[in-house]
């Protein structure tokens, strides 16, 4: 027997084994027609997927559309655009945070001037435009965060919905009493546990003051007593007070919505472009849902909803260069805007963000208890403008797990957002 | 005579060498920069930024758990799939019928996806999933932060310990039989015999199989993304995670000094191990 010494084929192996560890086109076709990349939300409702065939009808273009799932939209869309591979028409975010991640003015056409701009009300101040220049053509209605309660059960233990967290957590006792979870949270999908905190947050961000504030850089997420450190500390109580479901680490968005409609749970955390999947878990049963789900507006001390302006029915138009293809991509946004936006109103029985376009007819009930709550005190989610902001639902799963208290994570936060805020250029920084 | 080894064995060596220089070191010799620049998603200009990334992941309380994490779960999956492996090669080795049943039934979780296997699992261990309702217990496999990890360990060791056992057989059936026969003429009963001569011959084998497993773990990403989205909290949060995470932000600085470091990390156990590894290899 022999025991060799072989420092090269250590080596070589090495390499093997390291190895293991690395391990739009125009389509013209003769009449101006060309095929359009879209990028698109995977939960995209059918009436807006019927509109992009439309498109292909009335203009003879082609739409090839890449699907993005919808859990991890955001990591998806920029690992997709980070390697440079730019699609003729992106569906995305509209809040400037959100656009500012796409690097607007070095990638994306800009649409001021656009008819469907002064249509919108003020809807562009606050979204889908940054240093003034329009970037996005909106057609989704905002996504209005608030509290989805199951009305029966409510009724059934003699109580409203809360409209403030401390309404919340005094209701959060009785209805474990009644042998329902209070409020159901998913964090296996990480993304929701966020949104409690957001909703609190809407007292303290009217006229996105907040907002402005950490956006500006006059104040931080991490000033002792700050409403955002409050907001986390209100949520870290409830957890300690039982408030939510005991799977909550691993639980699924899917699973708060059964949860919600079943009523082995009181509330759930969400917001308004979820009420297809709301309706699936009522086994596509609407009248279920009307009978059953509700909505209201919720933040620390008054009932407000919170908004953000959503990806669905959000478009960019990137810059590709080929000429053909951003007249054809313009002509979609025209389309899109233009007059057939009120048969997709019609047909996906959502509001318009159109001020000439009439609400649609036949509005399921939870629908429209959305709209009421918008329309009664709404404000804008107060992360719409601050970059950086991704890593919050990370951090609420490290809260929930008790590995940080809300001023450490308050703190890991804002080097998260000094750190886009710098790479952003805003001023302040 | 030694020239005359070397000359042979290049052009064997050749093929394999390409693919390692133009798949793995040229890209990484072209990308290694960025793990020192400013490169974000919010602007178009990449500067030179030192050890910045690492600094601020440092500061961000990123890096040092993360590298603690893909440590630990390397040593998992090693320590699990060379033991259960090792084990059904010895169970499986001799090539008959039922052998070869089992041989293949071991063998069909390595052609399932990773992300799919790791979905699956997922359901199966749900806190009202299919194993405890088997076990009439309730538990969050994958929620509770003392056994996340490990769970996600042993569901990577089913996925692969097919493939690992298979080098194993091979192993075994290239150990001479008369050297297993003197052996037990010389009185060696069976402990002995795999001791003293199975083992020790089954060196090159686990030379890969350990280099394999380890070096696969280091770099794991998708059973954990399918499984845990590297929770509870940050207990699954392997350096891969928070460079996906880093990425989703706009962060690719900071993205590729955690590839970076899982490069680093790579070299700096691959290399001395697969070394001694080949040290202790002997030759019947």
């Amino acid at each position: 027997m022999r025991a060799p010494s072989r420092p090269l084929g250590a080596a070589i192996g090495a390499v093997l084994a390291l190895s293991l560890s690395g391990c739009g086109s125009s389509a013209p076709e003769g009449t101006g027609q060309v095929k359009l990349t879209l990028w698109h939300n995977s939960a995209d409702p059918a009436p807006l997927l019927e509109m992009y065939k439309k498109f292909e009808k009335q203009s003879g273009h082609k739409i090839e559309l890449v699907s993005i799932p919808s859990d991890g939209f955001e990591d998806t869309t920029q690992t997709k655009w980070a390697t440079g591979d730019r699609p003729d028409i992106l569906e995305y975010h509209a809040t400037v945070s959100g656009l500012l991640a796409l690097n607007p003015a070095q990638n994306l056409r800009d649409l001021t001037g656009e008819a469907y701009i002064g249509r919108s009300g003020d809807l562009y101040r606050t979204a889908g435009s940054v240093d003034g220049k329009v970037y996005a053509a909106i057609t989704g209605f905002p996504q209005v965060f608030g509290l989805y309660y199951n009305k029966k059960v409510f009724a059934a233990a003699g109580l409203t919905p809360p409209t403030n967290f401390t309404e919340l957590a005094a209701a959060c006792p009785k209805l474990k009493a009644a042998g329902v979870t209070p409020v159901f949270e998913s964090g296996g999908s990480i993304w929701p546990v966020q949104i409690l905190p957001i909703l609190y947050l809407a007292g303290a961000n009217q006229s996105n003051a907040y907002g402005k504030a950490i956006a500006s850089h006059t104040s931080t997420l991490a000033d002792p007593g700050s409403p955002f450190v409050s907001g986390l500390t209100a949520y870290a109580k409830l957890k300690a007070d039982g408030c939510f479901n005991k799977d909550i680490v691993t639980a699924k968005f899917e699973d708060s919505m059964k949860a919600l409609v079943t009523g082995e749970a009181a509330m759930v955390a969400q917001h308004s472009d979820m009420l297809p999947a709301l309706l699936a878990a009522a086994g596509g049963d609407q009248k279920t849902v009307d009978e059953t789900v509700g909505f209201a507006g919720l933040s620390s001390d008054k009932p407000l909803v919170t908004y953000a302006p959503g990806p669905i029915g959000t478009f960019y138009l990137p810059k590709t260069g080929d000429a053909a293809r951003e007249k054809a991509s313009l002509d979609f946004v025209r389309f899109m805007t233009g007059p057939a936006y009120a048969e997709y109103v019609t047909a996906s029985k959502t509001f318009p963000v159109f001020k000439d376009v009439p609400d649609p007819q036949g509005v399921p009930a939870v629908l429209q208890d959305v709209k009421k709550a918008y329309d009664t005190g709404a404000v804008i989610a107060f992360n719409s403008d601050i970059p950086g902001m991704g890593g919050l639902a990370q951090l609420m799963s490290e809260l929930i797990a008790g590995q940080k208290d809300p001023q450490k994570a308050a703190t890991q936060l804002q080097g998260q957002v000094e750190q886009a805020a710098k790479a952003a250029g805003l001023p302040g920084w | 005579m030694v020239m005359r080894n070397r000359a042979a064995w290049l052009p064997w060596a050749l093929p394999a060498i390409v693919l390692v220089t133009v798949f793995f070191v040229a890209p990484f010799l072209l990308n290694v920069r960025f793990a020192f620049s400013s490169w974000t998603s919010f602007r178009a200009e990449i500067t030179w930024n030192g050890l910045e990334n690492v600094r601020t992941l440092i500061d961000q309380d990123l890096l040092a758990n993360a590298v603690t994490v893909t440590v630990l779960y390397a040593i998992l999956c090693m320590a699990i799939q060379n033991t259960v492996s090792l084990s059904l090669a010895l169970a499986l080795q001799r090539t008959s019928g039922i052998n070869t049943v089992f041989r293949s039934a071991f063998f069909l979780p390595t052609l399932v996806s990773p992300l799919a296997a790791g979905y699956i699992w997922r359901g199966l261990l749900a806190p009202d999933g299919a194993v405890n309702s088997f076990l009439g217990i309730e538990w969050a496999w994958l929620g509770e932060p003392s056994t996340a990890l490990v769970t996600v360990a042993f569901i990577d060791a089913w996925k692969w310990s097919g493939l690992i056992t298979l080098v194993y057989i091979a192993g075994l059936n290239g150990i001479p039989e008369s050297l297993l026969e003197s052996a037990t003429v010389d009185g060696a009963g069976p402990w002995t015999r795999f001791r003293r001569v199975v083992f020790p011959l089954l060196a090159p084998a686990l030379t890969f199989n350990v280099a394999v497993t380890l070096v696969g773990a280091l770099s794991a990403y998708d059973v954990i993304a399918a499984t845990t989205g590297g929770g509870p909290g940050d207990h699954t949060r392997a350096l891969n995670v928070v460079m996906r995470q880093q990425w989703g932000q706009g962060f690719f600085g900071s993205a590729s000094a955690l590839g970076f470091t899982v490069t680093l990390l790579v070299i700096a156990t691959a290399v001395p191990l697969v070394w001694w590894l080949r040290r202790r290899e002997v030759t019947a």
